[in-house]
């Protein structure tokens, strides 16, 4: 998957219009990434790539480039 | 793993009882703003759930399940064997609930009657018990019960359980059974301590009795470390179960998950595979309630029973501990199913002369 595939992934999971983010949007600009939105990122991590987050690696995320950081050292982007 | 099987016993009947009292989530939450409550509800798919009030125990609910089944089944109190309470909300530190309840539902003193202090995978560990107890000893008859009222030590302030749990009691009538005519059950059974704090009330036991901190009195839960966990250990837990009984997952008629949260329980069904239309689902008219979802979702999730011939139900139960564990039991067509209201389906005493 290409970073551009993976930041549309990441958009659509939150509901947000597509191309709406970059690796550099931070979380606060991203109204679903709240508190529930922790659980659907680590449901679409795990459904999606097969990768399950521990809680404390998943609240430490401040922006996008975090969740692209984990894909990549996962061997998942392109 | 711990797997194990037993046979040479049947279920003869299951009864639920839930509060009377109905709380609304979207009409009656206050503690936080509607839109939250909205978003929370759509996730975690709870509409409703049913409260007990200050004065109504597990034990209460349980020892209503357990009259109706007694009275449906014809059993003789004098005929129970055992009684085992499964229950992490206990009428009192001592003694036993179960003793209690020994003596309320007229068991005889030859009854064997003790708690086992489990919660959400307590279903799956008390139909083990049970099935061993009818299996290794001369005891014909075993009555499981199966309660929890979280809402009473839950803070309904604390977003991450404000909105999730219910209250519910049950009780399941097992007898031994001729070794040839039941099939056998299959239990696989797990522990993992490490996550003990991950769903806890730090307050109330020995280890911290008195605490000034009203909060640490109420359950305090890591959802996202539970949803971890769940997501982590469930999966192979359905395949090592269905493996060890040399089946597969269409020979099941229904997977009865432990209703948790609904978000979960759809992701856990597409990662373990597992059809939508024969897992039923009772968290929204009912929340969470612990353990006793699992046989709350037998008698209320709309099982489509054959005439001819047994039910073969895949049990699934994870939680509080971290402890979980799966039975892979037979539901014969003609076991009792019932389920209750409490206190208006239960008859009143007959006033004394």
């Amino acid at each position: 998957m290409s970073e551009q595939e993976a930041l549309g992934w990441l958009a659509k999971l939150f509901n947000q219009p597509p191309e709406s983010i970059t690796a550099q949007t931070p979380r606060e600009d991203i109204p679903e990434w709240d508190s529930l939105g922790i659980l659907t990122l680590m449901a679409g991590l795990d459904e999606r790539f097969g990768i399950l987050l521990a809680d404390d690696t998943l609240k430490a995320m401040t922006r996008v480039d975090d969740v692209l950081q984990v894909l990549r050292s996962n061997g998942k982007l392109s | 793993m711990a797997i194990a099987h037993t046979a040479a016993h049947r279920i003869r009947g299951i009864t639920t009882c839930v509060p009377s009292r109905v709380f609304d989530n979207a009409r009656d939450a206050t503690a936080f703003p509607p839109k939250e409550v909205d978003a929370v509800v759509k996730m975690v798919g709870v509409r409703q759930r049913r409260l007990a009030d200050d004065t109504t125990c597990s034990s209460d609910l349980c020892r209503a399940a357990a009259q109706d089944l007694l009275h449906a089944l014809g059993w003789e109190p004098a005929t129970v064997g055992a009684l085992i309470m499964v229950t992490q909300s206990p009428d009192y530190f001592q003694p036993s609930t179960a003793c209690v309840l020994q003596e309320s539902l007229g068991l005889p003193d030859t009854c064997a009657a003790f708690d086992v202090g489990l919660g959400c995978s307590g279903y799956t560990y008390g139909l083990w018990l049970a099935g061993m107890m009818l299996r290794n000893s001369d005891i014909q008859r075993v009555l499981l019960l199966h309660g929890e009222t979280p809402t009473r030590f839950c803070d309904p302030t604390d977003r991450s359980v404000g909105l999730l749990f219910g209250d519910a009691g049950s009780a399941t009538a097992l007898e031994a059974a001729a070794p040839a005519s039941e099939a056998k059950w299959w239990f696989s059974l797990h522990t993992d301590g490490k996550g003990a704090r991950d769903l806890i009330i730090e307050a109330g036991g020995f280890r911290d009795r008195f605490a000034p901190d009203h909060r640490r009195h109420f359950l305090s839960m890591n959802g996202a470390n539970i949803m971890n966990f769940t997501l982590k250990r469930v999966p192979p837990l359905v395949e090592e179960t269905l493996a060890a009984a040399g089946t597969r997952p269409e020979a099941v008629d229904y997977f009865i998950l432990h209703q948790s949260n609904q978000f979960i329980m759809r992701h856990l069904a597409k990662k373990c595979g597992l059809p939508l239309d024969r897992l039923p689902i009772t968290l929204g008219d009912f929340g969470n309630t612990g353990g006793p979802s699992v046989p709350l979702t037998v008698t209320r999730g709309g099982l489509t029973r054959p005439t001819d011939r047994a039910l073969r139900l895949l049990m699934i139960a994870y939680g509080v501990g971290l402890s979980w564990g799966s039975a892979l039991v037979d539901l014969p067509p003609d076991a009792r199913l019932n389920h209750l209201i409490y206190p208006a389906d239960v008859p009143s005493p007959a006033p004394s002369a």
